[in-house]
């Protein structure tokens, strides 16, 4: 211990600094501000929330693809799938003459997308064929994929198949046929590659080569470039995300605005009037709520009636508006009520405050961290309903695009192009988990009780 | 440390040294900073100070009661009849919690279970520590509602405690604490929450049990008139530290912290003796979040100098029993105040 | 006690009965502003239907005429005939279907609740820990993910597993035997059991630090103890009092589990009516859907009252 001087015990001087004393005060959204930071969750969320809305709304100058072009030559194409294709000639029909047999079930020249050419010997016991073109190979379960072609007559046995062919995998199977027309048990398959071919004609036709252009046959080509592929039409799903984004973000945020300020105005007047005003307006208010949601929105829907060439997206706007008010004008009733009751607005009506001041210093500020954190929940449910809709084709009227009537479209090429579903149900889950976690961690943050603890 | 008493052995409960921190949002709170205290058998301690300066924390650090984390044990002891119990809730394989040492809190509004009758509540310890069949703890539970003076008590224990008024249920949860027959009862603020008319029953009540079954009792408060009818012995708490310690009497009539002179001064009586003007302490408790350098009281001290805001200050026995932890004791200050009772010159 | 609590019951349901009236109105008037006549345009009606409808609804008659014939059938319990179907009664249509969605909703309903009292507790008590971290993170996928694709995503898996062991071993889609129902109505619980665990985890957590448990401690009540006789009870209240909404949440989502599983429940059988714009079937679909949904929280209130003893006394 050192020594104590006299010095030291003089007596603390008025203003003189103590140690240790009190932190700074911050104000309300300071402080909430400053608990929104530390939260990481919520602050990466923010970010995400705002790196949604500039995909959005500044993406469609960065990508400048028409999201309703379709592009016949990549349809349900993956991303980052094989674009080259090979100049070849103008389909000519297949002669047939020469071919030699002997060989089973093999492919003739090269599996294009022009043409996929077949010969084959037939099968014992056969009285003819059928041949079945599938994705999948047979399996346990003897699932063949369509029939292509059924020939009764064991002459014949070659097939050229120009239905629709993609640049995928092909199993081809050949079935024998009893007498009667019926399957036999036993079966040939083939595995076929299919490469992607063009024309020079179809190239310059497609706006992918000029025509002065001097391609030769055998030469490559790079069709369009889809980041995120295409979809069963065609069509580019990047573009189709954004337009689809406008759409849903447009509902999925709008929506909440309109009805959370709806229910703000209807909950204030109900909490300020009071008596039976207000007993009347909130006995409505629960019969509003007790409407079956998703029947009702589909119900308004029915009966506000899309015409042609209108996209839907306004009558949703209004049924959402009208179906969930209630909610939010009851917390807002609730906050009022309860605020009303404080100590410190009493203070404030003895002190003299008028009642402008009553409401803009005290009722407003009180109820609008409730109200903020009430948008940011609706907005997933809002995105959600839209999605929901538009997937049992209630929704937006194609060919609007939405999220969710994409995943609408994607759903029923799951099994063979899952990209088509994946990626409009991915962009739904971020969105809703973005602006839930950012829900949670605004509650945390403006909830005054949390404030001190932990 | 700065025990009152010598370690003779003969002490009930022997807290040396407790230091409590909890992890908070702001940072880390040194809610209790070094607390020796000891409590003899059959007597009443009451550690009294203002809120905040960590008069439940203590407590409910022996009990195994704060949560942690975010609460941390930084260091010290609690012997109950020379067994360490703390960080710890079992003792040679018995639970010390509601069979060694019972406890009541502040707000029996709160703390009682709202969804279970109030004599399940009463018999659950007994069940619990005693292994008693349901039936055979459920008629007990009657029996304390009977000493604890609620009228009806076999009706009343198959009620819900929001059937019960604030008074009752502090009754309820005084035969709840005293089910098992403790050596030391800790009561947190009992009377706090509860009308004046109220807490002088609920005192007397806790006077007769005590005198009744002979145990401690630790009675933490605020109200200096509660201390000044309950109290064998006080420790006056600020800012996570004792800076007051002594028998009633010196305590209060030989004061000898500045703190506790302003707790005295802000506390209305009818007795004649301490007959005066009503005077409230200036400023609040300092921020634990950066514990002072000095004194903890110094901002609020009209005594203050600069070594008090330099350094902290060493407990001064007064007597063997009495003991104040302020530079104005030391030999070298200048200034001693009439108001305050300083240690006899040899 | 029992009286006040009939009395109670019994207010609830004439409040149910307004609702319901309510309910029907509002679909009524909805219905009725659909542009255009609905039997003028030629969706599938044939000249039989279209006379027994007029005859049967007024539909020559004032539209306040209409509304009283309508009411009238309501309360004789005739929701109507189908529009497009000849000689189906809407009664008919909710006899035959709506059991299925009932079994798979209340599948759900036990899965959705069960899941979520248990999952929110456990990760109430490992708080911050990883428990709580895996399952919180779960629980986030389950309510950001939209039902839909869950559907999706688990018939995939089904084919997957079918095709791993050569054999069905849970069905893809379809109805008829308890495996049928088992994954659609995980699927259907799925997103409610989310919303459920975040609910009771909160609830539970204030439990945990509430007074009582502390003084529960206080007590030397073993952990488990606290758990079962004061943690748990408490804390489910909250959940409880939701339960009804989830309810409403579960039937409505089971449009999209029956189409996606092609099970035939009346979900499934509304979107369809809907799609050929049977106004009947809609109206009377949405009538029963709605009196349904009044009635079962209804249930769940007078359920609330025998487990919370404050809210018993008040009846």
């Amino acid at each position: 211990m050192t020594e104590l001087l006299s010095a030291d015990f003089r007596p603390l001087e008025a203003g003189q600094e103590i140690h240790g004393i009190s932190r700074p005060s911050q104000s309300y959204w300071q402080d909430a501000w400053a608990r929104l930071k530390t939260n990481k969750r919520a602050l990466a969320s923010l970010y995400l929330v705002i790196g949604l809305i500039l995909f959005t709304v500044a993406g469609p100058w960065v990508w400048s693809v028409d999201p309703a072009q379709q592009d016949l030559d990549q349809i349900s194409r993956p991303p980052g799938s094989e674009r080259s294709a090979l100049i070849v000639a103008d389909y000519a029909p297949w002669d047939t003459e020469g071919l030699r047999f002997g060989e089973g079930l093999t492919l003739v020249g090269e599996a294009t997308t022009q043409s996929v050419r077949l010969k084959w010997d037939a099968l014992p016991g056969a009285n003819g064929h059928r041949v079945y073109r599938n994705i999948f190979p047979v399996g346990p379960e003897r699932s063949y994929g369509i029939p292509r072609a059924e020939f009764f007559d064991n002459s014949v046995v070659t097939f050229e198949d120009r239905l629709d062919l993609k640049v995928l995998t092909y199993y081809y199977v050949l079935v024998p046929l009893g007498p009667r027309g019926e399957l036999l048990d036993n079966y040939e398959v083939i595995e076929v590659d299919v490469h992607r071919v063009t024309t020079v004609l179809e190239a310059i036709d497609q706006g992918l080569i000029e025509e002065s252009s001097n391609l030769q046959i055998g030469d490559a080509l790079n069709l369009d470039w889809h980041p995120l592929g295409t979809d069963y039409l065609g069509r580019d799903m990047l573009a189709r995300l954004m337009a689809g984004a406008r759409v849903s973000l447009f509902i999925g945020i709008g929506a909440p605005f309109l009805f959370v300020l709806f229910g703000v105005i209807y909950g204030s007047i109900a909490g300020f009037v009071g008596g039976r005003v207000d007993q009347l307006m909130m006995r409505f208010a629960d019969f509003v709520v007790a409407l079956p949601f998703l029947l009702f929105m589909i119900l308004f829907k029915i009966s506000f009636g899309i015409g042609p060439g209108e996209s839907g997206v306004f009558p949703m706007l209004v049924a959402m508006v009208v179906l969930m008010w209630p909610a939010t004008s009851r917390l807002v009733r609730g906050q009022i009520l309860q605020i009303r009751e404080q100590g410190y607005i009493h203070a404030s009506q003895l002190l003299g405050a008028p009642r402008r001041y009553l409401i803009l210093r005290h009722m407003i500020p009180n109820t609008l961290g409730v109200v903020l954190v009430t948008i940011t929940f609706a907005i997933p449910s809002a995105i959600f309903t839209e999605a929901f809709l538009s997937f049992i084709g209630m929704g937006v009227a194609p060919p609007t695009p939405s999220w969710g009537s994409m995943s609408n479209e994607g759903i029923k090429t799951m099994l063979t192009t899952p990209h088509e579903l994946i990626f409009p149900a991915l962009f739904i889950s971020i969105t809703v988990l973005a602006f839930n976690l950012l829900g949670d961690g605004l509650r945390d943050a403006l909830d005054a009780r949390m404030r001190n603890q932990e | 440390m700065n025990s009152v008493k010598a370690d003779n052995g003969a002490s009930l409960l022997e807290v040396e040294d407790l230091a409590v921190e909890f992890d908070t949002y702001g940072g880390i709170v040194q809610a209790v900073r070094g607390v020796s205290f000891s409590v003899e058998k059959g007597k009443t301690l009451a550690i009294v100070g203002e809120s905040g300066c960590g008069k439940s924390v203590t407590v409910q650090s022996m009990m195994g009661l704060i949560p942690m984390p975010p609460g941390r044990i930084t260091s010290g002891s609690a012997k109950l009849k020379g067994q360490e119990i703390l960080g710890r809730t079992v003792v040679n394989g018995k639970e010390i919690r509601g069979s060694e040492i019972g406890m009541i809190f502040q707000d029996p509004m709160t703390s009682l279970n709202p969804t279970m009758t109030i004599g399940d509540q009463i018999a659950e310890p007994l069940q619990v520590h005693r292994g008693y069949s349901y039936k055979k703890a459920f008629n007990e539970a009657i029996r304390l509602l009977e000493m604890s003076k609620i009228p009806e008590a076999a009706k009343r224990a198959r009620q819900y405690p929001f059937e019960f008024s604030g008074g009752m249920l502090q009754r309820a949860m005084i035969a709840m604490a005293i089910a098992c027959k403790p050596s030391i009862l800790i009561a947190d603020e009992p009377t706090t929450a509860l009308d004046v008319t109220i807490q002088a029953q609920i005192l007397d009540l806790l006077q007769d049990l005590q005198r009744e079954t002979g145990m401690a009792v630790i009675l933490i408060t605020h109200d200096l008139g509660v201390v000044a009818r309950m109290a064998d012995e006080v420790a006056v708490m600020y800012a996570g530290k004792i800076v007051e310690h002594g028998m009633v009497d010196d305590v209060f009539y030989r004061s000898a912290h500045p703190y506790t002179l302003g707790l005295k001064e802000a506390m209305p009586t009818n007795d004649p003796s301490l007959q005066h003007e009503l005077k409230p302490i200036e400023g609040s408790p300092p921020d634990l979040f950066s514990p002072p350098r000095g004194c903890g009281y110094c901002a609020r001290c009209p005594y203050a100098m600069q070594i008090c805001n330099q350094r902290q200050p060493d407990d001064t026995f007064l007597t063997e029993s009495h003991f104040s932890r302020c530079w104005l004791h030391h030999v070298s200050s200048p200034n001693k105040p009439d108001q305050l009772y300083f240690k006899e010159e040899a | 006690m029992r009286s006040t609590m009939w009395i109670f019951i019994l207010k609830r349901l004439v409040q149910g009965i307004f609702t319901v009236w309510f309910i029907a109105t509002a679909t009524f008037f909805a219905m009725h502003n659909v542009p255009g006549d609905p039997l003028l345009n030629d969706r599938a009606t044939t000249d039989a239907i279209r006379a027994n409808l007029e005859a049967k609804y007024g539909l020559d008659k004032p539209v306040m005429t209409q509304y009283g014939i309508y009411l009238g059938n309501l309360l004789q319990g005739d929701l109507g005939i189908s529009f497009t179907q000849e000689n189906r009664e809407v009664n008919d249509i909710i006899r035959d279907h709506f059991p299925v969605s009932a079994i798979l909703g209340i599948l759900a309903v036990i899965f959705a609740a069960a899941g979520g009292v248990l999952w929110g507790a456990l990760t109430a008590i490992y708080r911050n820990r990883w428990p709580d971290y895996v399952i919180m993170f779960l629980v986030i996928l389950g309510i950001s993910v939209p039902s839909f694709v869950v559907a999706a995503i688990s018939q995939l898996f089904l084919v997957n597993v079918n095709g791993l062991f050569g054999t069905t071993v849970l069905p893809v889609a379809g109805w008829g035997t308890v495996l049928h129902m088992l994954v659609p109505a995980m699927v259907l619980g799925l997103g409610t059991m989310a919303y459920l665990t975040r609910l009771m985890r909160s609830s539970m957590l204030e439990i945990i630090s509430s007074d009582f448990v502390r003084t529960a401690k206080a007590k030397g009540v073993p952990p488990a103890r606290i758990f079962a006789k004061h943690q748990l009870r408490n804390a489910i209240l909250p959940v409880i009092t939701v339960l009804g909404p989830s309810i409403a949440a579960i039937t409505t989502g089971g449009f999209v589990v029956e189409l996606v599983f092609a099970i035939p429940g009346l979900g499934r059988y509304f979107v369809q009516a809907v799609q050929q714009l049977d106004y009947t079937v809609i109206m009377g679909t949405t009538v029963f859907y709605g009196a349904f949904l009044v009635f079962m929280v209804i249930v769940v209130d007078v359920l609330y009252g025998f487990i919370d003893p404050r809210v018993r006394m008040e009846y």
